[in-house]
């Protein structure tokens, strides 16, 4: 039997072309039984991640937050800054540890998880110390912050093409970001407003506008791959 | 039962070429290849294990297990014959660490076929092919009541391992100069990766009476004719995926070089070298004339005791370097797996490894329908080929792990255009 897309004779056992997966078919010609290369639908298993390493990871955690309790209650009578440990090693945990409980964690998901952990504990501490400046200051700039960081990730992730337009993007976000935050730190503490944002406005602009600029031109693009290669 | 000979377990070092394997290794793919034979009956698998059980203790430095020193890894020789296995959907299934810790190579039985996959620093092509033939033979024996020969590289099964065996002939024939290792980046074939881990094996088959008499048509040889078959279809295929030449990148092919005929040695370790055929597509089109050429000329300049020996040097001599020898074996890991992932990797578009004729005594051929070679993928890149010539037909056995046969449907097209017939078969059904 001829495969009748690219014309590769094929062996009997073969229900597709392996070349170009045209199905086989000829309803005029009986086709010999053939004895398959392989044995179908039977996959090797693929052992689960240890289950003993997260407990590990796990009991490392643990031991500087027991530690860090014992002392808080002896030295003070009363838990006191042991909120702030057991926040911090809960931020870490929720970022460095928790994506290896799964096969292939995705970081378009875990990023914004990451955020959130620590939108959270900015607001425990903010709340623990009786401050006012988590809801004008720290929830949107790290809000903005969360959304451009997964953004960028997203995109990376999904868009095989574009990297210079969406580092470029970025950094021209990030400008934007650090004028937002001298504006909110005036509206929070009223600090005059000096305009010091303005220089790493200018400076991330001009650098986000040469990528882009690099990612339109691709003679700049090859000039500078010649002269910046290591 | 037949007599299985009493030696004491051995250790042997990693030869010089087997040393890059373990540190190269990661999460999915270890540097493993498959040879195997179809016979003419359904294996029995009990006579196998038996037979295997025998085997082994003739080939300590090949029947091992991978196992870690301070500075070096090293080989022990197994206490016992690994259980043969079952053979899944596709070959050449991830040989974790914990596997090459208990035995570094599996036998694997499927109706009528006997397959064993061995872990690259065990042995190279050839030395795994003695071992297989061995294996064979002593299996026929057990199920037919035959006696085989000792011949065409069917060893005597109960005579000790000779000390020339275990050589790492790389350390003997060294040269006294390095070759310069300067080489150019070679093009890559970008695709849409097969993510369950699958691979995809697609084997042409072709008369080998016509494929000689093609190679003969351009004065080549049959490895320099397929080779320049191959280089051909990764340039369609790169003009096919970039149809601007200026933007190609080089075309080349890794070729194994077995060393054991220029330097007339008998040992079962690697001792194989390579030598890389190139073409430059942003210089035009080449047609298949003046590819053949380039790699005969290639090969003619290179396949020779004094170039090869002046390649050895340059690996060896880091091998002897006392302050590398000296570096704790992680630290040295973490080094050889960054050298091997910047350099190694990118010296070619894929290898293409040739066993040549494989003969076998008289007696074996009347029980053996076929044999087949498949090389591993390639950690970054996601092609191999190996192939093979037993009685009439020449099998050549594509490996990939993307999910479209693009290089093997250009590679077709080449060997339509000769006017040669192949039949193609896979183990995707």
């Amino acid at each position: 039997m001829y495969c009748i897309n690219c014309g590769v004779r094929l062996a009997d056992t073969e229900k597709k072309c392996p070349l170009c997966e045209t199905v086989v078919y000829h309803p005029d010609i009986i086709r010999g039984e053939g004895e398959p290369l392989y044995p179908e639908n039977r996959m090797p298993q693929r052992r689960p991640k240890s289950k003993a390493f997260h407990g590990v990871v796990i009991f490392l955690f643990l031991i500087p937050l027991i530690i860090g309790f014992l002392i808080d209650i002896r030295t003070n009578g009363d838990l006191t800054w042991f909120g702030f440990l057991a926040g911090a090693l809960l931020l870490s945990y929720v970022t460095v540890a928790l994506p290896w409980w799964f096969e292939k964690p995705n970081p378009v998901i875990f990023v914004p998880c990451d955020f959130a952990a620590a939108i959270l504990y900015l607001l425990f501490i903010n709340l623990h110390t009786g401050g006012d400046w988590f809801m004008p200051l720290a929830f949107p700039v790290m809000g903005a912050l969360a959304l451009i960081v997964t953004t960028v990730i997203t995109l990376l992730r999904y868009l095989k093409k574009g990297r210079l337009y969406i580092f470029g993007g970025a950094l021209m976000a990030l400008g934007g970001l650090t004028v937002l935050i001298e504006f909110l730190l005036k509206v929070t503490f009223g600090l005059k407003m000096v305009g010091w944002s303005f220089y790493p406005l200018v400076a991330l602009v001009l650098l986000g506008g040469a990528l882009i600029y690099l990612a339109i031109n691709s003679a700049a693009r090859e000039m500078m791959g010649r002269k910046l290669f290591f | 039962m037949a007599k299985i000979i009493n030696i004491p377990l051995r250790w042997v070092r990693l030869d010089n070429a087997a040393k890059i394997y373990p540190a190269a290794r990661r999460k999915n793919w270890s540097n493993v290849f498959r040879q195997s034979v179809t016979i003419c009956d359904e294996v029995d698998v009990k006579i196998l294990k038996s037979a295997l059980d025998v085997t082994v203790k003739r080939f300590p430095s090949i029947a091992a297990r991978l196992r870690k020193g301070l500075f070096w890894y090293y080989l022990q020789q197994v206490e016992k014959a690994p259980e043969i296995r079952q053979e899944y959907s596709y070959p050449l299934t991830f040989m974790s660490n914990n596997e090459m810790r208990k035995c570094a190579f599996r036998v694997i039985a499927y109706k009528n076929r006997i397959a064993v996959e061995f872990f690259h620093s065990l042995t190279d092509g050839t030395g795994a092919l003695i071992f297989l033939k061995t294996l064979t033979a002593e299996y026929l024996e057990q199920r037919y009541s035959i006696t085989v020969p000792p011949e065409y590289g069917v060893l005597d099964r109960h005579e000790k391992p000779k000390k020339e065996e275990l050589e790492d002939c790389f350390l003997r024939t060294a040269g006294p100069v390095r070759a310069s290792r300067k080489d150019t980046t070679a093009w890559h074939l970008n695709s849409e990766l097969q993510t369950d881990g699958f691979l995809h094996q697609t084997c042409f088959k072709l008369r080998s009476e016509e494929l000689v008499e093609a190679a003969h048509r351009y004065n080549a040889t049959v490895t320099e004719f397929i080779t320049a078959v191959m280089m051909k279809a990764l340039e369609n295929l790169q003009t096919e995926k970039q149809p601007q030449r200026k933007k190609h990148k080089p075309i080349k092919v890794l070729i194994p070089v077995n060393l054991r005929a220029l330097y007339s040695t008998e040992t079962l370790r690697n001792f194989a070298m390579y030598t890389i055929p190139e073409l430059d597509p942003r210089l035009g089109e080449y047609t298949f004339e003046e590819i053949v050429k380039l790699i005969h000329h290639k090969m003619g300049t290179e396949i020779n005791q004094k170039y090869m020996s002046s390649v050895i040097a340059a690996n060896v001599n880091d091998e002897r370097n006392m302050a590398v020898r000296l570096i704790p074996l992680p630290l040295k890991n973490l080094v050889m797996k960054a050298i091997f992932d910047t350099v190694g990797e990118k010296k070619s578009c894929l290898s293409l490894s040739n066993l040549g004729v494989v003969k076998l005594p008289e007696i074996m051929k009347q029980y053996i329908k076929r044999m087949d070679f498949v090389l591993g993928v390639q950690a970054a890149a996601p092609y191999n080929c190996g192939m093979l010539s037993y009685g009439d037909t020449v099998y050549i056995n594509f490996i990939r792990n993307i999910r479209y046969a693009e290089l093997e449907r250009h590679f077709f097209y080449v060997l339509r255009d000769l006017g040669l017939n192949t039949e193609v078969e896979s183990n995707r059904n």
